[in-house]
């Protein structure tokens, strides 16, 4: 039953969605919403791959009922840019060859996004604790902690 | 001419001075992941037609057994349930099978593993789907299941399937092993075991079916082989190949499962499911329904023996290996073959006896993974050489030195290595840049409780499908009005980019930049089949495909340049969208001009190119010959550290040297060592999947442990080697699946050097180092 009313911003955008009690915030972001970037890789918790910000702290959106949301604010890598272009993140992600079959990708700017917010130039070490509940099975993660110290790098 | 057009053209001569196209080894930026950063909608969940319905697949709760009734009338009293589809809405043939045909769609008759799928219920989302899923009522009649492929071989043993247990025998015999033996003054013997493995592709298998106006049937998935997922849907559903239209959507990884049966069996029951109720419907898998239901690596157990001179030289080989396919062959009667032709490392022996089996149990089954049977053949082998190096008294890289691959020696099938074997360099480059010589010195000093050790591997890797198909591809391209290249094949993209290297081959060739292609979406109807995306050979086989498009096309665009510039065909230069003619290099047109001229002229820019590499000769009775046109080589140094009163260790360092011909693009050929390395320390560390009574313990990703980012070796050197092989497009080699198949016996070895502790079964955790330890 969508009966539960449910206000909140969502990349900046107010949105009003009548929910279901039992709906994730995952499910209210691809199915109701067209917001495609937060990935389903487990839906128990287990990858990271549908982490989104809710009032500016990483979540797990299938482990977030919609309803938690209620007014706050959402942001997902839909609104990390200006949805045209690479950011510097973006194009540093790029550069070292960090998206290889994407599907972690998304997930992955928002935790690094969410690192350079509180530190300024990351160890190694910063990094990989910071993504180490995002899995990749693909890169190995080293290209993708490569790129975020290039994007410290060329912001100094 | 401007600085850039001048310093092009230098780099151009340059490199043609070499034999080589100017953007051939240059690591240049994908052409196909700026949506993927964006996060843009474009795999299979994101792009879900109106309407769709929502399918779960429901599989079997015993092992093995007779279906005698499959009741679903309580899950369609659900108002939200649309449909239940068994074997009888099967309109084709029911069978979902690579090879042999010993696998039903839908189970009918009978069920062999807890993975097989019994019915799919369709409702309006896939929560309902799933909540009636519950409600079917399947009663069965048990058979005594099987799960040991030991006890499945004996004779006597309950049958999996009419034909036998076995389901493939593959041999390598050469020279007189027993001779070989006798004459040999050292003897070791070992048993080796590996666990079953999950690709875990970060995303499952999915695909949808949409019923089209005109009959025919989209199929729209996460997959490797496009085609071969429309011929299984078409048999399947009886329809003709060319009523059945199957893209590739964007894929989430793949790593082998994606190229067997799962792909069709998605496609096909959401094809079913379409024709039947008239709508789209979506065949979702969980993390939890993909790890038991689709294929995963063998366990392997392998008996190896080998026989040396005092002074190490090798004489005889003998492997028995029984690799498990669970309950159907999948692709494992190839993979047999592959671990049969590599089973005694990559050494010149003269006398060598190989046996493998494929067996049936009642567990799920297994089939295709990254590695294709070698990460257990080199598991046995490089480990069993450091057996023999102690015994010998003799530092294992040196044992290696004496008998590896080089130019001039055979493998184990009397295959000649050319100059193309860089197995040496290899070898000579990982120990530098480890420094192991330094390092065993060092470390044999070692007392206390903490100790660092440093193991070694090195492989051949055959390339290419060699004996397990033909291996042709198409490519095609297509120049648009506006000047963007379009390019299309069968082959298909999961991560790798190789892809992404077929187009930056094509620019090469073509002379303009690499931002003008786009890939087209695979599609069965669209492009021609160009056999399975698997073993890595798109760039080495595709890649010569699209050398063959774009030369076709380079040649008109040569023509009509030559008339805009008013020079010989043969003096056209064109590099990096500008044309000129080498006689008068002051006169320049532009990519734009040469393609609005042939437009206008008359000169088609649509092109198929097309590559069939030489048959590979081989005596199926002995194994002897040449299965594969060119190898791959590779050496890896793990550096670990152990605590031998708790047998905790982590790998510090991981350093590896691969031959790979040539790299097209070295970044993203880095990205498969590091990939591939990282997929394989997991499965030489922590991976592995459960079995027990026939149903899978930890299908998920809680159970499960995939290496996450604060698992990987601080240090990680990757080292490129280059010596062209002869058949893939410069020189090129396979490179995706190699990688994975040396961190098992790399960290083995080191444990060994740190403690004299041999544990010979994968996953070596903390507790099979310390039972070794305190035996
Ligand atoms: S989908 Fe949310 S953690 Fe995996
Ligand atoms: S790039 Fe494929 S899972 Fe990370």
């Amino acid at each position: 039953m969508k009966d539960i009313l449910l206000e909140f911003k969502v990349n900046g955008q107010p949105k009003k969605v009548y929910v279901d009690p039992n709906d994730r915030l995952l499910d209210v972001l691809r199915d109701y919403l067209d917001i495609k970037s937060p990935k389903e890789g487990c839906g128990t918790g287990d990858c990271g791959l549908c982490t989104v910000t809710l009032d500016g702290k990483p979540v797990l959106s299938c482990l977030t009922f919609a309803f938690q949301a209620r007014g706050k604010e959402v942001t997902t890598v839909e609104g990390l840019g200006n949805g045209k272009e690479l950011s510097p993140m973006q194009q540093a992600l790029r550069d070292a060859g960090a998206a290889q079959c994407g599907f972690c990708t998304p997930a992955m700017e928002i935790m690094v996004t969410d690192l350079l917010k509180r530190v300024d130039n990351p160890t190694d070490s910063q990094i990989k604790e910071q993504i180490s509940g995002t899995l990749c099975r693909c890169t190995g993660y080293y290209p993708i902690v490569e790129a975020v110290k290039k994007i410290k790098e060329e912001e100094r | 001419m401007s600085m850039e057009v001048e310093y092009l053209i230098e780099q151009l001569q340059k490199k043609a001075e070499r034999g080589e196209l100017l953007y051939i080894g240059e690591s240049l930026n994908r052409v196909d992941d700026i949506e993927k950063i964006l996060g843009k909608p474009i795999y299979t969940a994101d792009i879900l037609p109106k309407q769709t319905l929502y399918a779960k697949l429901v599989h079997s709760t015993i092992p093995h057994g007779y279906i005698r009734s499959i009741n679903a009338a309580n899950a369609l009293n659900n108002s939200k349930v649309k449909a239940v589809l068994t074997y009888k809405d099967v309109p084709g043939i029911n069978e979902s099978s690579a090879v042999i045909p010993d696998r039903p769609l839908f189970a009918d008759r009978k069920v062999r593993s807890t993975g097989d799928i019994v019915a799919a219920v369709l409702a309006n989302d896939f929560r309902a789907a799933t909540e009636a899923s519950q409600d079917i009522k399947i009663e069965y009649d048990p058979l005594k299941p099987i799960f040991d492929p030991l006890e499945a071989m004996k004779e006597g043993a309950p049958l999996i399937h009419d034909a036998g247990n076995v389901a493939k025998h593959m041999k390598v015999y050469k020279g007189d092993v027993q001779k070989g033996f006798e004459a040999s003054d050292i003897i070791v013997e070992g048993t080796y075991s590996t666990q079953f493995q999950d690709a875990t592709p970060m995303e499952p298998e999915l695909a949808y079916a949409v019923p089209k106006e005109n009959g025919n049937i989209l199929i729209v998935g996460s997959m490797q082989s496009p085609h071969i997922t429309q011929s299984g849907v078409a048999k399947a559903l009886n329809l003709p190949l060319s009523r059945v239209e199957v893209i590739q959507a964007v894929t989430g990884g793949a790593f082998g499962p994606k190229s067997d049966e799962t792909p069709t069996d998605l496609g096909a029951i959401a094809a079913i499911g379409a024709l039947k109720t008239g709508r789209p419907v979506f065949v979702n898998m969980t993390r939890e329904d993909s790890m038991i239901m689709h294929t995963k690596r063998h366990p392997s157990i392998t008996k190896l023996k080998t026989g040396a001179t005092a002074d190490g030289k090798l004489i005889a080989s003998q492997a028995e290996m029984i690799m498990e396919t669970g309950a159907y062959a999948s692709l494992g009667v190839l993979v047999i073959v592959r671990a049969m032709f590599h089973a005694n490392g990559a050494y010149e022996i003269p006398n060598v006896k190989n046996d493998g089996y494929l067996v049936y149990t009642n567990n799920t089954f297994a089939g295709s993974f990254r590695g294709f049977g070698a990460p257990q053949a080199f598991f046995a082998s490089e480990s069993q050489m450091d057996e023999l190096a102690k015994k010998l008294n003799m530092d294992p890289l040196d044992l290696r030195l004496i008998n590896m691959l080089r130019p001039g020696k055979r493998t184990s099938t009397n295959q000649l290595m050319d100059a193309a074997c860089g197995l040496p360099e290899c070898v000579e480059q990982v120990v530098a840049a480890s420094n192991y010589r330094k390092k065993v010195k060092e470390y044999a000093e070692q007392k206390g409780n903490t100790r660092r050790g440093v193991g070694i591997a090195i492989l051949h890797h055959g390339n290419a499908l060699g004996p397990e198909g033909n291996d042709y591809v198409y490519v095609h391209l297509n120049v648009d009005r506006d000047g963007i290249v379009y390019l299309g094949t069968g082959l298909t993209e999961y991560g790798t980019g190789a892809i992404s290297g077929l187009a930056q081959i094509a620019s090469s060739i073509m002379g303009c930049k690499l931002d003008r292609f786009r890939i087209d979406r695979p599609n069965s109807l669209k492009h021609k089949e160009s056999g399975p995306t698997v073993a890595s050979r798109t760039t080495a086989i595709g890649g010569n495909g699209a050398r063959d498009a774009a030369e076709k096309l380079r040649d008109r665009l040569n023509t009509v340049a030559a008339k805009l510039l008013d020079c010989m065909t043969s003096e056209v230069v064109i590099v990096d969208d500008i044309a000129y003619s080498s006689s008068a290099p002051q006169k320049r047109v532009g990519w734009n001009e040469i393609v609005d001229e042939a437009y206008r002229s008359g000169v088609s820019l649509n092109t198929i190119g097309y590559y069939m590499a030489p048959r590979c000769i081989w005596d199926e009775h002995t194994g002897l010959g040449s299965p594969y046109s060119q190898f791959t080589f590779g050496a890896a140094v793990a550096d670990v550290e152990v605590d031998i009163d708790t047998g905790v260790y982590s790998v510090r360092s991981y350093y590896v040297a691969f031959d790979v011909g040539r790299a097209v693009n070295p970044r993203n050929v880095k990205g498969q060592l590091y990939g591939g390395t990282v997929q394989g320390l997991g499965y030489a560390t922590m991976e592995e999947l459960v079995h027990k009574d026939g149903r899978v313990l930890n299908p998920n990703l809680k159970d499960y442990y995939i290496p996450t980012s604060l698992d990987i070796p601080e240090e990680f050197v990757p080292i490129i080697v280059e010596k062209g092989g002869a058949i893939g497009p410069f020189g090129a080699k396979v490179v995706a699946e190699p990688p994975i198949v040396l961190p098992g016996p790399a960290v083995r070895n080191a444990i060994l050097n740190a403690t004299g502790w041999s544990v010979d079964s994968l996953p070596i955790t903390a507790e099979k180092v310390w039972r070794e330890g305190h035996k």
